[in-house]
Formats: structure tokens, sequence, C-alpha cells
């Protein structure tokens, strides 16, 4: 059995609304980055790859399996939706043993392997806590936990950081880091800074289609030669902003230093071309793809 | 294991702890008084027990001079879906009654005068409606109507009062027929509860006949509440994509419902067997009964109204299972005829036999019983099975469910 994930021409509709539109993606073992806005088609992919979608035409192989095969991809994939919960009056290690039984693990294992997920996601002392006590930061790592319980060959996890606290957002990126190690890890997000501390190989999503895939620093050096800082005075900054994609911007009294990207040089007495860093190769990939991704607000 | 955990989710639930007060709440208010008072050869003549003999020379000049004190008043007692209506006619339609009340009699205008002004007149007081009604006694029959024609007669009747009146072809024979038994008729009664039912089994269908009304509505909030448990908690995906088939996981959760609500019913089955064995020490009861009539009668009831719930819920909303469920109820309670034990129809839903004895009566009819059993169970495991494939269509994402009100109702354009 092999351990990659095969997408070859899918195209999914809601309705008469296409969501995908020929998706094509291979993804190895290891952590995979998808990156795009909110409504690019990220969590569509997810579901779909999930066997919780179903695509319209095209191939999706999982290890090996095709999706079409719904009960087998169940069986090797651990899901964690973008919106999620558990029964509120469930302690901790119920919600897991629970999940771990629909998973169809044996008793004996199952309790042994709750208290190895727990300690591993760091919730030992909540297990006996209800889910309903749970901080945002614990939920998120208990839905891990539940989506590891039935240790899969593929985790998907769908925008995991999204209102989490920095600490527990670094926490949360260093977990997936480690279950990498030995499993396809999928993280969908447009949160950059998540992608950038924890993907090697990503893609970039937008409007349902993929814009680009390759490494992080593939899609860098892409940006290099694009990207500007300049001082501006604060009072041309809507003018800047409708004219380049700034990417960046610290204030100081009535000066601004900003980060642009731009196919060419801007028009700025004092700008200097400088590194881009994740954040502006991605502006710079929309950019190039023909996303509006300008700032200003007209 | 995964059913011991669904049993557990179920018992944690508001909907359930409901649902046991409402089944413990029936069972004292209405069953526990039955148990006040031992039967015996003597005890027994005090509950009035009548006969149908359903003879036509009974019921015919009854139910004519019933007629003829309706017609005289123009308010008829109607009961449509169970509920008291005065039903007042137009004149046309109450002179259409007058002609066939001619029909019967054979009496003329005149006659049917005198005898309007020979009757007494009463208001009679029917729960909070006060009626008003002619006494008529002794309206002449035609020697020549058939009980045939009469019957007939009486269906064209009820139609033109809208249906559920007391001239309803089907409830003649109860409604005007009926006649206290005699003694010896009384003790062959008695002999049958102890002899035949060996009291338990005839305490077993009163206990089923009673709980047997919630039973066929309740158990939907708890089979509500569970099917959109997840979704409420917003943990269907994590459900969804786990690796158990819908047939198991559905099954399972079914089988928790049935248990779980079988539960109480069990309990209240207990103390009505340590009770008979308390009351009838003598009489050596076999308190099978007492558990195997409520099995037979009343796990068909909550097996279809949970199933019905799973489905529904899943097709549409919780909301929706409720209110069908509830209508469903509603419309069997008030088609339930009269009298309420004997007779239990092959599709009738809810089953009554609110009584201790009668038992012959009963059993005349029980292979129907048993056929009325096995087919709600049957239907129960269609439901079953349907909501299997209506959750799978869901888990797949082929199908979201039928919305009908908001924004997202089925019935709204698609832009």
């Amino acid at each position: 059995m092999n351990s990659m994930i095969e997408i070859r021409n899918v195209n999914k509709f809601y309705g008469r609304k296409q969501a995908l539109y020929d998706i094509n993606l291979t993804i190895e073992k290891g952590m995979f980055g998808l990156l795009g806005r909110n409504g690019a088609g990220k969590t569509t992919l997810m579901k779909t790859l999930a066997a919780l979608h179903q695509k319209k035409d095209g191939d999706i192989t999982v290890c090996g399996i095709p999706i079409e095969r719904a009960g087998e991809i169940r069986a090797m994939t651990g899901y964690l939706p973008q919106d999620f919960s558990m029964y509120p009056s469930m302690k901790t290690y119920e919600a897991l043993e629970y999940l771990g039984a629909l998973s169809g693990m044996k008793s004996a294992t199952l309790r042994e392997r709750v208290t190895d997920i727990l300690h591993k996601v760091n919730l030992t002392e909540q297990r006996s806590k209800k889910v309903a006590q749970l901080s945002g930061g614990m939920k998120r790592r208990l839905g891990i936990a539940q989506a590891l319980i039935h240790d899969p060959q593929v985790l998907i996890v769908d925008e995991p950081t999204a209102g989490l606290d920095p600490e527990e957002r670094i926490r949360f990126r260093n977990l997936l880091c480690e279950l990498a190690e030995d499993r396809i890890v999928i993280l969908s997000t447009h949160i950059v800074g998540d992608i950038e501390a924890t993907c090697e190989q990503i893609a970039i999503m937008d409007e349902g289609k993929i814009l680009w895939q390759g490494t992080v620093n593939q899609l860098i050096s892409n940006a290099c030669g694009h990207v500007y800082t300049a001082n501006v005075e604060r009072k041309f900054m809507p003018q800047l902003k409708k004219n380049y994609i700034v990417t960046g911007m610290i204030t100081q009294a009535e000066y601004a230093t900003v980060r642009i990207v731009s196919d060419e040089e801007p028009d700025l007495p004092n700008a200097v071309l400088t590194e881009p860093d994740l954040e502006a190769a991605y502006m710079y990939c929309l950019h190039i793809s023909g996303c509006d991704v300008k700032g200003d607000e007209n | 294991m995964l059913f011991t955990r669904e049993c557990k989710k179920i018992f944690r639930s508001l909907t359930f702890i409901i649902y046991c007060a409402m089944v413990i709440l029936m069972f004292f208010t209405q069953f526990w008084p039955e148990l006040d008072e031992r039967v015996t050869s003597s005890t027994i003549e005090s509950y009035e027990l009548t006969k149908i003999s359903g003879e036509p020379e009974t019921i015919m000049p009854k139910a004519l001079d019933s007629l003829t004190g309706c017609y005289f008043s123009n308010t008829y007692r109607c009961y449509p879906y169970g509920l008291l209506k005065a039903v007042h006619l137009n004149s046309r339609d109450n002179d259409k009654i007058k002609g066939y009340i001619i029909e019967i009699s054979g009496l003329n205008d005149d006659e049917m005068e005198k005898l309007k002004a020979a009757s007494s007149f009463s208001h009679v007081r029917i729960g909070t409606n006060e009626l008003e009604s002619y006494n008529v006694n002794h309206v002449p029959l035609r020697e020549d109507i058939t009980y045939g024609r009469f019957r007939e007669i009486m269906g064209e009747i009820d139609d033109i009062l809208g249906g559920g009146s007391d001239y309803r072809p089907d409830d003649l024979a109860y409604k005007f027929s009926q006649e206290p038994m005699s003694h010896a008729e009384i003790i062959e009664q008695y002999d049958d509860f102890i002899e035949k039912d060996h009291i338990a089994a005839a305490y077993g269908r009163l206990l089923s006949d009673y709980l047997g009304i919630v039973l066929a509505v309740i158990p939907v909030f708890a089979a509500a509440a569970l099917v959109t448990a997840d979704k409420r908690a917003k943990m269907d995906e994590l459900v969804y994509s786990r690796r158990i088939s819908s047939f198991r996981l559905i099954f399972t959760r079914f089988s928790a419902l049935v248990l779980t609500m079988a539960l109480p019913v069990l309990l209240c089955a207990s103390i009505t067997a340590a009770k008979i064995m308390h009351m009838y020490k003598g009489d050596a009861p076999d308190i099978a009964g007492a558990f195997t009539v409520p099995g037979i009668w009343l796990l068909p009831n909550i097996m279809l109204v949970t199933a019905l719930g799973m489905c529904i819920s899943e097709l549409f909303s919780a909301g929706m299972a409720i209110l069908v469920q509830f209508a469903a109820w509603f419309i069997c309670m008030m088609m339930t005829s009269s009298p309420l034990y004997g007779h239990i129809g092959r599709y009738t839903f809810v089953c009554r036999h609110n009584s201790l004895f009668y038992r012959s009566e009963f059993m005349e009819h029980y292979s129907d019983f048993l056929f009325n059993r096995i087919f709600y169970t049957a239907a129960a495991l269609a439901a079953v099975l349907l909501t299997v494939i209506v959750y799978e269509l869901k888990r797949g994402g082929r199908f979201n469910g039928l919305v009908l009100f908001g924004k997202d109702s089925i019935f709204r354009r698609k832009a």
C-alpha cells in the first residue's frame, strides 16, 4: 500500500454552483499545507478527502484506496472539522472512548489508547473534566485526540488554530509536526503563519482552483524581486493601498513603514527591495494568479 | 460496548427523564387506583359490567327514540375525532332527518308534532357543554322496516351529522344495546379472571391499555433528541467520519432507545406484579402475565414511535418528528371506537382494553391483535432501515435533509 493521496481532475458541485475545478494534487507523507482565503474551497476539498462529500468526477485515492470505498477511507482517516464540539455533558475520556468505539476499537485497547492520546495532547489532567468545561485550546487538542484515537494513516485538520491564543497556537503547530512524522497530515488554513511554521509542501487554493503547488521555499523564491519596503507619510496610505498590495505596516508618528508586493519597482522615493516572507509570497502568488488582493476598500 | 455507551447517553438526557416521569405518572394516576381493591366474587359486582346484546329489536327502538329527541331539539351529540361537538343542522338537513324518522316510524307530521308536545324537555350537561334534549320514549317502529335498511338510514344520518355521531352503524350495538350482565355472567367473568387470566394477565392488559396511550407518542421525544444530539453538539461530522457502518450505528441507537424506554415499563410491571402477589396471596396468581402481556402489547408501540421519530428527525428535524407523531397520536386516539374493550383491529395502533374483564371478547380477536403487533413491529424495522438509508446519504454528503421552513426551505425557488 502506498502512503500518498492522489487527486486527479476532481470537480465538485453544490447544486449548479461549482465548488472545485479540476483539482490535481499529490500529497505525500508529512505535513501538507492547504492555504487559501475563506471560501477558497479548502473545506470542501478536505471533506471530500474525508469521504464526507461526493465529488462529481475525477479520481481520488488515499493510500491506494479509491475514495468511493468510504468505509475503508474512514477507517484510515482522522478528521478534525473546522467547527466542531462534543457532547458537553461527557467527560473528556468518555468522549474519546465513545468516538473510539465508533471507530471499531475494542474496550481493552481503547482505554489504553485514550490514556496515551490524552498524554500526547497534554490533556491528562483534564481527563475527567466535562467537555463543556474545557477552554477553546483544550477543545482543539481534544479534537486532534479524537482524530488520532484510531491511529489513522491520514490526518485531515481544517482551520485548527482559528480562535486560539498565540501560546496554544504554537503548541498546536508543534503537535501537528510531531504527528506528521509517521503519517500524512493535511493542514487547511487561511493563516499563513501556521503554514510557515509547520509545512514544507503546500498548495494554494482560490475559488475552487489550485493556484500553485510546491515547497514553501519555491513559493518564497517566486516572490523574490517583488517585495519592497518603503517609508511613506500616513496621509498617503489610502492612495498607496489602492495602487499596491500592502502586506505589512508599522506606523510611527506621521510616517509608516510599509511592506509592498509589486510586479515593478514602486514609484516611491525610498522604496527598497527586500527579502520576501511567506505572507508576501502568498500574496504575490494570489496577485499573479489574477486574484484581487489589494487592500483598498473602494 | 457501543450499545452501553448509547444507553448511557440516553440515561443522561433530560428527555429520557421526562419520558420516565410521564410513564410513572400515567401508571400511578390512572392504573394504580385499579389495584386499590382486590377483586373477589362479591366485589366484582361493583364493576357494573355490561354486555352488548347487539339485537336489532333492542337497538332500533332505542336509537329511534334518541334520534327523535335530537331532531326535536335540533341538537345532535357527535364525537368527531373523539371530542364532543353539539351539531345543529340547518332546516333543510333537519328536514331530511325528519324524513328518515317518518320512514322508520311511519308517523305523519301531525303525529310528530303531538309526540314533541308530549315529550319532556331538559338540559343535559356533558363536561362543560350544556345540550338541549327532548326525552322521547316509545316512538313506534314500522313493522316492515328491516335492520339492514335501518343501518343504511343511520349511516346516511351519520354522514349528514358529519360523522362520529351516536348513529354510526358500527357503534349502534354498543350505544343502544348495552345491558347489565346477569349475576351468572358476572361470576363467569370472575372465573375467567381467576382461572384463565390467572389474575396477572388481566392486570397486564389493563396496564398495557393505560401505558399504551402514552407510549404511542412520548418515545418520540427521546428518539428525536438522540438523533439530533450529534448535530446539536456540533459532533455530527466527527461521527460521520468514523469507521462504523450506518447500519450498525442506527440499529445500535435504535436498540438502545427501545431498551432504555422499556425499562420504566418493566418497572411498572414489576410494581404491579409485586402488588398482585401481595393482594392475591391465596389465589396463586401467575405473575408472568404482568410481564408478557405488556411486553407483547407495548414493545411494538415503543419500537414504532422510536423508529418513526428517528426517521423523521433524520429526514426533516426533531421538531417535525414530534409534530407528526403528536398529530398521528391525536388522530389514533380520537378514532378509537367504543367500547374500549374487546375488539382490537388489525391496524389499530393505540390498542385499548380498558377493563380487567371481558377476557373472552379480547381472545375472540386475539389473532387480529397478534397480527396488529407483528405488523407494527415490522413497520418499525422498515422505518429503521429507511433511517439507515437517509443517514448514509447525509453522511456521504449526498443529502442534507429536507428543510420546510426558513431560508433553506425546499419550497423556496433557488436563485
